[in-house]
């Protein structure tokens, strides 16, 4: 479609400037992973979502 | 019949509230063969039809399914004979017809492999995604004839009118397998193969698993994203059941670098094999846990440089159709020569070496 970027495209981008935060989040899951329950990576997960929220 | 009733036990007030029957019935089971929707045909249909409208992005992604149709070419290649009429099931766009236009891989130089081969008849039930590739040359250089099924698992052939039969990735939609596999075999001529190649076992593990651990963070409970998949294990039972003989199965995995997470989806969704499974969560996924599964897979799965593997793991399967002239294996106790005689002569023979 030209002309138009999907926004799946956008959020695409957008995460992708956050690497470092995904990264300690993804650790904080994969350190445990047979063991996750809601909200157990919480404050890593915010860190990730404010770094993406600025960069989107 | 001396039947023992229950009756007897039941308070009187209860007795009156509930009607028992007086006599024990035995359970029967429900006529048919009562089978479980899993994939939504209507869904598949209309992902299927929206990725071949957009011709381009869709010929771009068809990397995986030219590489699965080039290798199930080799397969039937390697059966020597002549097809007068082959039935290519559930085509997509057509891609076992434009590898047959090819020369192998193995042999450059022995031209198309198409030569053996009459005419092929090309079946699916997406006309927009069969008809994509209509125009191009290769139609010319094959008979090859576009028929639109009206249901996918309905096949409206008359017995015995092919020579063989080929399926190329899409097999992992059909509900009822054993059904589709039965009509297959109806279909086919005595002593004549079906070639079919579906995605199964483990295929895409890693987006599976990275979008489950996410949800279970993110949302503290899984939901279906990526299908169900035959086993290896499953698909030898499966054509025995249908009647098949000589069976052979084989797997073979390709692995895609994709860079991120969402290139795979994207490409995914350009082949119109995104998730239509009935119980799947309606509306689109959330973005919390689309940002946390891309962390998740890269840390889980990624590559050192930087790249996301995903496996796509390809289950091969021959399936030759009963006929009394066909090969058997000889009956147990008949063999006139001692297999150990053989093995313990030849192995001091290698010991030599």
């Amino acid at each position: 479609m030209p002309g138009r970027t999907r926004p799946i495209d956008k959020f695409a981008t957008a995460v992708g400037k956050c690497s470092k935060e995904g990264s300690a989040y993804g650790k904080c899951i994969v350190a445990d992973y047979h063991n996750v329950h809601k909200d157990k990576c919480m404050t890593e997960f915010l860190r990730l979502k404010d770094c993406f929220l600025v960069s989107v | 019949m001396n039947v023992l009733s229950i009756r007897a036990f039941i308070p009187p007030l209860t007795r009156r509230c509930l009607s028992l029957p007086p006599t024990r019935r035995y359970a029967v089971q429900a006529p048919g063969a009562p089978t479980m929707d899993i994939f939504s045909h209507s869904h598949k249909w209309m992902q299927k039809e929206r990725a071949a409208a957009n011709t381009e992005s869709s010929r771009n992604v068809d990397y995986l399914r030219d590489e699965a149709a080039s290798r199930l070419c080799e397969r039937l290649m390697d059966i020597n004979r002549h097809f007068p009429h082959v039935l290519d099931l559930g085509a997509n766009a057509c891609n076992v017809a434009r590898m047959l236009t090819l020369p192998s891989p193995d042999s450059p130089d022995a031209g198309p492999r198409s030569k053996r081969i009459g005419k092929l008849t090309a079946a699916d039930s997406s006309e927009t995604f069969l008809f994509r590739d209509a125009g191009l040359p290769f139609n010319q250089q094959i008979d090859v004839h576009r028929q639109v099924l009206a249901a996918p698992e309905l096949l409206p052939f008359d017995a015995n009118s092919f020579d063989a039969v080929l399926s190329c990735l899409s097999m992992h939609w059909i509900n009822d397998l054993p059904s589709v596999l039965a009509q297959v075999n109806h279909i086919l001529r005595p002593d004549c193969p079906f070639i079919g190649v579906m995605m199964g076992g483990d295929s895409l593990f890693e987006l599976r698993t990275s979008l489950q651990l996410a949800e279970q963070e993110r949302r503290g409970g899984v939901s279906t994203h990526t299908s169900p998949l035959a086993d290896v294990r499953d698909v030898g039972g499966l054509l025995q059941r249908a009647g098949f003989n000589l069976l052979t199965v084989d797997v073979d995995d390709i692995v895609v670098d994709f860079p991120d997470m969402f290139s795979l989806m994207n490409d995914l969704q350009a082949m119109g094999e995104s998730n239509a499974v009935i119980t799947r969560e309606k509306g689109a996924i959330q973005r919390d846990v689309l940002l946390a599964a891309e962390g998740i897979y890269r840390e889980l799965h990624g590559n050192e440089d930087g790249s996301l593997p995903a496996t796509f793991r390809l289950i091969y399967m021959i399936g030759w159709k009963n006929s009394p002239e066909q090969a058997k294996p000889l009956e147990r106790g008949t063999g006139m020569f001692s297999i150990k005689d053989y093995l313990e002569t030849q192995g001091k023979k290698d010991d030599g070496k």
